[in-house]
Parts: C-alpha cells; structure tokens; sequence
C-alpha cells in the first residue's frame, strides 16, 4: 500500500517539531503585519496586512508589478522583508531562508518548471530527499513509492519516464505532487495553469481540493479570475504593491475585482471593434507538416482568426510551418492571390507575416540582451547605413516602441530579463511593430500576462486591424479567441474540426469540439 | 520565476554603462602593473623592453579578438593555436617552393578562412559541438603540419618577410601597428554594423535570433571564420618573427585567447563581450609575462599567477552582473 498520506507521513514529524502546533480549521494560521520590501528606493511591496486562515484556498489577485511575486519570495524565505512581521501559528517568525521556510511546512509550485529535465520523474521527486539504505539509492522503492503517490493524485503519468519528455503542464502536475509528499501545511501555487490543458487543469484542482480537505492552506494565484471563482474561498487584491482588499469569494464578483485591479470594467478588457473586411492576404490549402494536417483557411484585410484548441493540438506547429521555421510536406500557401513558397522565416518576413511566438523565453526574446536591441532585431537591415548601423535611428526607433507600447523601463539598454511577463511580451510585439508587416500570427500573446496589458495588447490588435492588417491569433484561453475572433477555428489532433463565424457557437460547442467530438 | 523578479521601476543601471566601467578597471589594473613594475626593476621602462612587451602582446591580442567573436555566439574555438602552428608551415613551405611574397600570404589567409568554413560546417550541419569540432582540428592540423614537414622546421630566407617583425613605424613595433589593423575594423564590424548585433543574439538566444529573420547558420559561420582568419593572420607574423615554419609553435595559445578574453569580461555562456577588453586581457596577460621574466620570477609562478587572475577577474565580473540585476 503506498500512496501520497505514507510518503508524506515521513515528513511530518519535522514539520510539527519545526512549525509549532497545529490551528484548527479557519483560525489564522500565518499573519502578514505591515509586511514591507523595498529594493532600493523603490517600494516593491507597500505595508501589507493579510491573515490566512488555516485550510481555505486563498486567491491573490493583481497585475504584473502589483507585488505578488515579491509577496511569494517573502513567504518562502528567498528574499528578507524590509519591516513588518510575520506571525506562523501565532508567533512571530524570520523565514529567513527557503529551508526554514520548507522546514515550518511553506512550499511553493512556481510557474516555471524548476526541476531537473534529464532525471526520472521519481528522481525528481524524490530529489533532495532519496531514499537510501546505507549510503546507496533505492531506486526500486522510490519509483514504486512515486507511482503510488501519482496514482493516488488521480495523475495518470509514468514514474520512470525521463522528466523532459513530458509536456510542460505534466512537468507542472509532478512538481506538484513533489510538494504534496513533503508534508505540506501551507502551500502556494504561482500561476499553475498557465502551460496547462483543460484536462490537466482539471486534474490540478482536483489535487488542490484534496489538499485543502486534508487541512492545507492553499494560496492561489492566477491571471485568471474565472479559476478563482472556481476555487478559492477568498481573494485578496493587489494593485501597484498595495494591498488594496480582500473579499469573501460570494460576496464579490469579476466586475469589482477588475475594478480593484485596474480601475476598469471587463467590456473594455475584451476590446472588439469590427472592420469592413478587405482583400484575402493569405490562404492556404491542404497544407500539411510535422504535427499539423491538412489544414485550410483564410485571412482577410480587417479580421481576426482565432486558432482555439489544446495545448499540441498543432496551432504553433502550423504557425511555425506558415512562418517558414518548419518544412510543410504538401498543400500551398497563396499570399495575396499568389502561390507562393515559404522556405524560411527571412521569406516569410519578406512577404509581410509576422510572429510573435508561443515562448516569450525560449523563443520571443534575447532575455541577457537589452531591450532595445531585441526590438530592433528585425530592422537592423533597414537601420544599417552602409557598414554601420545608424544609431541615432536605432535609439529613436526603439525609444518610439517603448513609449508607444508603454513598456515600463527606464531606458532602452535595461536587459530584457529584468522586465515583468506583460512587458516582455510588449518587447516581442514592438519587435514586430517596428518591422511592420500584412499578416501577424500571435501565439498565446496573454499568458503570464496581467489584465491591463492584456486590454492595451488587446487594443493594439483593432489598431492593427484598422491600418489594413490580418491577424492570426493563437489562444488555449477559450474566452480570448470567442470574443476576439471574427472566425474561428479549432484545432484538435493536428486537423482543422471546425469553424465559427464571431459568436456563432456556444463555449460549450467549441470546447466538446476542442477535446473531442 | 526568474523573469519577474524586478517588477516595474527596479531596473539594472544602464549595460553599456557598466561596460566602460570595467574597461576602465582593466586600463587601471594595466597601468597599476606598469607603475608597480617600472618601480620594482629598472629595465621594464626602457624602449627595448616595451616594444618587446608590445610584441609579445600583440600575437595573442589579435588572437583573442578572433576569439571573443565565437565565444560571443556562445561557441568556442579550441583550433587557434594549431592553426597558427599549421599557417607558419604553410607560409614557410609557400615561400620555400618560390611562391610570390603576397600571393603566400594571401593563400594562407584563405586556408585559415578554409578552416573556419570547416568549423561552422561541422557545427552547423553536421550538429557538433564547437568544443568537439575545434578540438578535432587543433590535433588534426598539428598532424597535417608535422607530415609537411617532416617532422623538422622549414627556414624562411624571404628578408623582407622575417624583417617585417623586427622593422618599427613611428617608433612603435610593427607587430603592434597589426593590433590596430586589425582591432578597429573589429571594432566597427562588433559595435558598430549589423552582424555584430547578429551575434550578441544567436549567443544570446539562438531561436529568437532566427525567428526575427536573423540568418543564424550564416552568423556562425562568421564567427569561425573571422576567428580561424585572426589565426592564421598571427600565423603570418609568428613566422615573420621567428623565421621558420613549425607545427609544434603556438602551443597553448588557444588558452592564452581564451582567457584574454575572459579577462576582458567575455561571458563564456555568449552574448557578452567586446573588442577593446579581450585587447586590454591580452596585454595583462603579456605584462605578467614580461614583468615575471624582468623579476626573475621562476617561468612557472607565471602560470599559475595567470590562473589566479583568471578566477579573481571573472569572479569580480560575476559580482558585478548580480549587483547590477
């Protein structure tokens, strides 16, 4: 019999020595009094007062640069606060590092994977933590134990398979389930589903509410609020590093948490202004390549067509093959009425496409680069003056982007690294504006991204729209591609199942489609 | 996780300022090694002694600018020293067979762009490992150098060949003079022309380069070719210095480059670096030579001397980016 309460069980003597008694369900289990960062000069986290209370599932809720990141690397002991105090089980605390931190039963799934991609799946989970007779590893016993603990979790994923050949959202479910076994009491998850399926999702909450039954605190944070109106108790709201409030989950609704965020109302997130359509700017037929078959459709002068399905359904793998950086084995592309061969991305921009592609990480941006030289990466032919680059322009041209896409940083030379998800994700698409181009593809543009950037990406696409530009927009995000998509199509298993006029299918429709017919 | 750790107006002071800054600390740390040792001994400060200083800098400066282009793409060239070695026979055998003065040298520069065409080939098509490549070459040329000429040296009679290293223009040594020859274009090719930027991206990120239309494959071959080109460029003049042809010469050389350039604050995870510091590395490194050799410090210290420093610079250089970030 092995399963997630044994392997746990072997924690949980620590836990209690460390972390001192345990506080029944809905009493205060960890106080944030006047808890306080300041880097610099700069006040990342304004004096916050927040009280958990043991076993509920607690959302916190704001944009990118709102303090949230900064308010998980306090709790878990990765950066010292600048003042305040914290109270665990009613006394006052240091969590001076991620040990104490991990010790008292805190734990965190960050967003991004951070495990090892070349040891097994068991491995990983058991990293740090082997069991061990004698000095030698069990590694019998760990990838039994570890197969229990995720058959027990309901994951269905294979103990002994090589980390880095699972998807990124399996990655996430095992670093969950890392945390689980650790004996957790207080457990924070930073935007989980972002690389996740539906299923998967699915599978998370299930694991979360299961959590909370067995009297773990949960903090929850998330980009979208429709999840936390799935799960949490209770939401707290963060604007600009201040703790602006925190409401009871039934007492409050999307409209007035936006409103807390951002001061805006939801019809003007989800901007959607029609245009008259113009010609078709590209069309392709039967086109096919590695992980995508047989697809065609069409984009015309005016209009968004959304691209909706799971996670490896094949919209990226279509987007790549379009933009030239995937060979297409059949099918043909026309571009303007005029059959023509893609060969490579340099072609592909020639013609007028552009992309900003699904990984602003692994394939948007060079992060140790500074931001101006990312935003002119594309133009540097055009910026070139004979030998030399013509600096004066290089500067202007990227100052212009920075200032009209509102990206906020103090100068152009700022590494990428150094920005939020939002701006990062502004840098990819002044990349593009200052290239200009017919036809943008925009995988997954709002992932990891906050509400107000996402309304001004939002509204930079009607601005595309309305100079004569086609957009091919890439979401998993159901409501972004329904409310933004003039035709929309989903994608399942590499083929095109079926397509939508603006609005003409219900969610339910679209998502039986997406999964399976 | 990493990527929104400063959130909003916590920004990193500007890069390029920071740049100056360590090159100025380079510059400071070379005149404090000229005034300490023109203190300590009396022969450092004579002309002989400097021109021979310039000299001896100069070959691994031009190779270390070679260098810092393909650590730049996040590569490395392991072959520079053999392929000094192999151009110095090359050049040698030329002018023994009664080859034209400027038609061996032009055809010695075309085998050492040859090599670097062969290098990013392997990497680019062939998918190996710039480490794997170089170091393929650098033991391969030496044994190519060593069949030609048996094993022995081939003497170079040309005068107006070997004089060239020992001849001075405006009282500085020629050898010198082919630092700036080659440092300024070096410099406007980095800094200032478009392909520079093409390589600070692909070592930065290799498929953001692409996807934003940058030709990735032709960058790198770039790279190995400037790198192999710098190469047999000081080939030409370690022959013109010593007068012969050998396989064996230049033994290590590579790691002389390499660490010039590190000193000069290249990263060795790509996208950072610059002409003017792995120039100001290499005549460090050359000044710990001279000034150990002046100081009668036994031949060895020097090695290990070049290893501390190696660990303190880049260590300070470390220091600095996290302080930065």
């Amino acid at each position: 019999m092995t399963g997630l309460q044994e392997v746990s069980h072997r924690h949980e003597a620590d836990v209690q020595a460390a972390g001192g008694h345990s506080v029944p369900k809905g009493e205060p289990i960890l106080e944030l009094r006047g808890l306080q960062k300041n880097y610099g000069a700069v006040q990342a986290l304004k004096p916050a007062t927040i009280t958990f209370l043991s076993g509920e599932i607690h959302a916190i809720v704001g944009e990118n640069g709102a303090g949230k990141s900064t308010l998980i690397k306090l709790l878990t002991g990765v950066i010292p606060r600048t003042a305040g105090e914290v109270r665990w089980c009613g006394e006052p605390v240091q969590l001076a590092s991620p040990n104490e931190a991990i010790a008292r039963g805190i734990n965190a799934v960050h967003q991004e994977v951070v495990l090892c991609p070349h040891l097994s799946v068991a491995a990983n989970m058991f990293l740090g933590d082997e069991m061990n007779r004698t000095g030698l590893m069990r590694k019998r016993a760990m990838t039994v134990a570890a197969k229990g603990v995720l058959d027990d979790l309901g994951f269905n994923l294979p103990a002994d398979a090589t980390l880095g050949n699972l998807t990124i959202g399996q990655q996430q479910l095992v670093a969950t389930a890392r945390a689980a076994m650790r004996g957790i009491r207080f457990l924070i998850f930073d935007e989980p589903t972002a690389y996740l399926t539906r299923q998967e999702s699915a599978q998370l909450f299930r694991l979360i509410r299961r959590l909370q039954s067995e009297g773990v605190t949960i903090v929850y944070i998330s980009h979208r609020l429709e999840e936390v109106f799935e799960l949490a108790d209770r939401v707290s709201v963060l604007r600009d590093g201040t703790h602006v409030g925190t409401r009871n989950i039934g007492e409050t609704d999307e409209d007035e948490l936006i409103a807390l965020m951002i001061n805006r109302t939801i019809e003007q997130i989800y901007h959607k202004e029609h245009f008259p359509f113009g010609e078709t700017i590209l069309e392709t037929r039967g086109l096919s390549g590695p992980g995508f078959t047989d697809i065609s459709l069409s984009v015309r002068a005016g209009e968004i067509v959304g691209l909706y399905g799971l996670i490896g359904a094949g919209r990226s793998e279509f987007a790549l093959g379009l933009y030239g950086r995937q060979p297409t084995r059949a099918g043909e592309v026309h571009w303007q009425g005029r059959r023509v061969e893609i060969a490579n991305e340099r072609k592909a921009m020639e013609l007028g496409i552009a992309l900003a592609p699904e990984s602003r990480r692994d394939q948007g941006l060079c992060l140790n680069l500074p931001i101006g030289l990312n935003i002119n990466l594309p133009v540097f032919r055009r910026l070139t003056r004979g030998l030399t680059i013509n600096r004066a322009e290089e500067a202007a041209n990227a100052d212009r982007q920075i200032r009209d896409l509102q990206i906020k940083t103090p100068s152009r030379r700022v590494l990428a690294s150094a920005m939020s998800g939002g701006n990062q994700q502004k840098i990819v698409i002044g990349k593009w504006l200052s290239h200009g181009a017919k036809l943008f593809i925009f995988d997954e543009p709002t992932v990891g991204v906050d509400v107000g950037t996402k309304a001004e990406i939002y509204r930079l696409f009607a601005r595309l729209l309305e100079q004569g530009a086609g957009i091919i927009l890439i979401s998993s995000y159901l409501p972004e591609v329904y409310e933004l998509a003039d035709r929309l199509h989903v994608f399942r298993q590499g083929r095109l199942v079926a397509s939508h006029d603006y609005r003409a299918a219900s969610h339910e429709e679209v998502l039986a489609q997406a999964i399976n017919a | 996780m990493s990527v929104e750790t400063v959130e909003g107006s916590v920004a990193p002071a500007p890069k390029r300022g920071v740049s100056i800054l360590f090159g100025l600390t380079l510059l400071g740390l070379l005149l404090a090694l000229w005034l300490a040792l023109g203190v300590a001994t009396n022969a450092f400060w004579t002309p002989n002694n400097i021109s021979n200083l310039l000299r001896q800098g100069a070959m691994t400066a031009i190779l270390a600018v070679g260098q810092t282009f393909v650590i730049i793409t996040a590569g490395i060239d392991l072959s520079v020293g053999a392929v000094v070695g192999f151009t110095s026979v090359i050049v040698a055998w030329l002018l023994a067979a009664g080859v034209p003065l400027w038609l061996a040298i032009v055809a010695t520069l075309a085998i050492g762009v040859l090599i670097g065409v062969f290098h990013a080939f392997g990497i680019v098509r062939m998918g190996l490992p710039p480490f794997i490549i170089t170091l393929a070459t650098l033991t391969s040329l030496r044994g190519i150098g060593l069949l030609i000429t048996n094993g022995s040296t081939i003497s170079i009679t040309n005068e107006a060949f070997t004089n060239f290293s020992r001849a001075d223009f405006l009282g500085v040594p020629s050898l010198f003079w082919m630092v700036i020859v080659v440092a300024v274009p070096a410099y406007v090719f980095l800094h200032l022309s478009r392909f520079g930027r093409y390589l600070f991206a692909v070592g930065s990120n290799r498929e953001a380069a692409r996807l934003s239309g940058v030709n990735v494959d032709r960058t790198i071959y770039l790279a190995y070719i400037l790198s192999s080109t710098c190469a047999a460029f000081v080939g030409l003049l370690l022959a013109s210095r010593i007068g012969i042809g050998n396989a064996t010469q230049a033994e290590g050389w590579e790691l002389q480059a390499i660490a010039s350039s590190v000193i000069g604050g290249t990263s060795l995870f790509g996208a950072v670096g610059s002409v003017h510091g792995p120039l100001l590395g290499a005549f460090i490194l050359a000044t710990i030579n001279n000034g150990a050799n002046l100081l009668n410090v036994n031949s060895f210290w020097q090695r290990i001397v070049t290893g501390l420093l190696i660990i303190v610079i880049v260590y300070f250089d470390q220091l600095r980016r996290r302080g930065s970030r």
